[in-house]
């Protein structure tokens, strides 16, 4: 980012501000983020998010949860020590099913979640760099790139102002 | 965002604004705590105490504090054991089979319901933990190599895949709770006025900001965390019904188990969510946000649940029968009509008979009257284990080994404890977190847009114009949409 001085625009209603989004970007203005209580539906997508690689990560991690179960039980049970209960078979690979199953899911879950708080650089005890304090409560915040020399404030907070917006202030923001 | 159900009542009354949901959901965590809450709480404590106590005499004295015998070596305990996983099984229900079904009432319940979940797992392993007698070798069911004393464990028993679906099912659950927990914790963050408040939930909040990035991903992983849940529910209650079904005892062995435990799972979890639900909205004064028609909703499930599980218990009679095993026909004649037929026919009554007055809509919606039926369907629940695991075991296949089981004072002490540690966590959730989902519940608020257009739409329909083309815009329902 060749900028760090954004200016934003605090909306309470989230129709409001996926209009003024959507035409923002149509006008070339460089929309940084929005920030809501809740997901808007289809913002993502106005803002041209791709679809988020994190189901991959989950595909990944159910087969390292297959594949351990799987070589965990068969070495277990049948390379390192046969029992013999019941006479029953040692390699039995329908009754490793249950634990593949739970594995591949325990699996799943912490490591999809892991490579969320990863990417989302979200660790306990951080410090957020919150847009608006409101913005968890009942504010809805979009956040545009100012371009020296190139942005039109005063263009840029009317279109703002004339889309509903409640409030419009400049903010410096910290990468 | 709007949602529109031609199906359903507005699923939050009383005309809510996002703040407004905001300060009353956030309300008992920010104020000094009821006096209705520290009666629970207090109450609650009382028998956690009764629950510390007998455990600790359990384990001081061994299980010949309890009234197990030779014939009868599993009784109480894992009634217990799997009453409390059955009833985890309607949070996981909710929070994760109504989100693949698009069931948007399940927004105001999900976060108590997924709360209950986590409680009882942790009831439930408390008795595989007293159940062992020897608790200090509670990790040898865990495969670790010779080393450590025993041999690998056997993986052909389906004791040692409960012990992975249960552990699975605890953290999995867990995970899903917290993630969900994370948007709402960062706004009792923003609104903290004191330093404590501010420093612990910043500190679970884990920095989030509410950023449209973030937001997506969020969505994916909670769709994910779903998907994975809802055969994760189905298959822990699956693995808890083969501990009996893979055995050759009459009235266990039975390939109908699975699936008529996991519908008797969800029938008494309902049931438990029910109690908790009907006394809290009153106690919070949630009843907009859990209004009659989400307690209908429940009813609804209640009932079908309930006669999948009679359905199971007729069918079992009949393929005693029809098999022509003699041994399996006296289990079952031994059931209803032995013994411990009283405890069979209750079973029967809480079960079947009882939900059936669910069909009226007034049962449905009658807070006092669904309070007293929850009791009575986890007391039929709980009865069911009961008839299940002592009427099986009770009448050997040699007459002389036949026995009656009579549980000792330390176990109904064990039993009633249990519910303190549940409600003495359940009274501290609900004062320290936020107990409703603030953010799924934002995203199916009216905004004031939505009602506008809506208002236009209604009198374009009633001056009988034709439709106009998308005079009702929806962006959809945000959380999980698509």
């Amino acid at each position: 980012m060749d900028t760090n001085k954004v200016i934003l625009g605090i909306y309470n209603d989230p129709d409001h501000i996926y209009d003024t989004t959507k035409k923002l970007i149509h006008d070339g203005y460089r929309v940084r983020d929005v920030y809501s209580p809740f997901a808007i539906h289809g913002m993502d997508r106005v803002l041209g998010i791709k679809r988020s690689r994190l189901t991959v990560a989950a595909f990944c991690f159910a087969m390292t949860g297959i594949v351990l179960a799987l070589t965990l039980q068969t070495y277990a049970s049948y390379f390192d020590w046969q029992m013999n209960v019941g006479g029953k078979p040692s390699l039995h690979i329908p009754t490793y099913i249950p634990i593949t199953f739970e594995l591949a899911i325990l699996c799943t879950a912490f490591g999809m979640v892991g490579c969320f708080f990863a990417v989302n650089k979200m660790v306990w005890g951080k410090n957020a760099d919150i847009i608006d304090i409101r913005v968890t409560d009942d504010l809805f915040v979009v956040a545009i790139d100012i371009i020296p020399n190139k942005t039109d404030i005063a263009e840029l907070s009317s279109i703002l102002k004339n889309n509903g917006a409640i409030e419009i202030r400049e903010r410096e923001f910290e990468d | 965002m709007s949602y529109e159900s031609p199906i359903r009542d507005l699923l939050v009354t009383g005309g809510k604004t996002y703040s407004d949901i905001t300060k009353d959901i956030t309300r008992p965590i920010e104020n000094k705590p009821s006096k209705a809450w520290w009666l629970g709480f207090g109450l609650s404590s009382i028998v956690l105490a009764i629950w510390i106590f007998s455990t600790t005499y359990t384990m001081l004295v061994g299980l010949g504090a309890w009234g197990l015998n030779k014939t009868v070596g599993w009784a109480f305990d894992i009634t217990n054991f799997v009453f409390w996983v059955g009833i985890g099984h309607a949070g996981t229900l909710i929070s994760a089979v109504l989100l693949l079904f698009r069931q948007k009432w399940r927004m105001s319940i999900n976060r108590s319901a997924e709360a209950m979940t986590i409680f009882a797992v942790l009831c439930a392993a408390s008795f595989i933990l007293s159940h062992m007698g020897r608790p200090w070798v509670a990790y040898w069911p865990i495969p670790l190599p010779n080393a450590f004393g025993s041999l690998w464990v056997n993986f052909n028993s389906p004791l040692v895949w409960d012990v992975f679906a249960i552990s699975t099912y605890f953290s999995v659950s867990l995970v899903f709770w917290y993630v969900g927990l994370i948007p709402d914790i960062a706004t009792v963050r923003d609104r903290a006025t004191s330093k404590a408040r501010k420093f612990w939930y910043g500190f679970f909040a884990m920095g989030w900001n509410g950023s449209t990035k973030v937001w997506h991903r969020y969505e994916v992983i909670s769709l994910i965390l779903a998907a994975i849940s809802t055969p994760l529910v189905l298959s822990v209650h699956s693995i808890v019904s083969m501990d009996f079904a893979t055995s050759l005892v009459p009235g266990w062995h039975t390939t109908i188990f699975p699936p008529y435990f996991v519908a008797g799972a969800i029938f008494s979890g309902f049931g438990m969510v029910l109690t908790l639900l009907v006394v809290a909205r009153e106690v919070l004064n949630y009843k907009d946000y859990i209004t009659s028609e989400h307690l209908d909703a429940m009813c609804r499930v209640v009932m079908l649940t309930g006669t999948l599980v009679g359905l199971a218990y007729i069918t079992e009679f009949f393929v005693a029968a029809y098999s022509g095993v003699e041994y399996e026909q006296y289990a079952f004649l031994n059931r209803a009509f032995g013994p411990y037929g009283w405890s069979y026919w209750i079973m029967m009554g809480c079960n079947l008979v009882a939900p059936q007055v669910f069909w009226s809509k007034w049962a449905r919606t009658t807070p006092w009257f669904i309070f007293i039926m929850s009791i009575i369907v986890n007391i039929g629940m709980w009865f069911e284990r009961f008839v299940i695991i002592v009427t099986s075991l009770h009448r050997d296949f040699l007459p002389s080994s036949w026995s009656m089981y009579t549980p000792t004072i330390v176990e109904f002490s064990i039993l009633l404890g249990s519910f303190g540690l549940f409600f003495f966590l359940f009274f501290l959730f609900m004062k320290f977190l936020p107990s409703i989902n603030m953010s799924e519940l934002k995203s199916i608020v009216k905004t004031k847009h939505a009602l506008e257009l809506e208002k236009q739409y209604t009198e374009l329909l009633n001056n009988n114009h034709k439709m106009p083309h998308h005079a009702h815009e929806t962006k959809g329902d945000s959380v999980h949409g698509h």
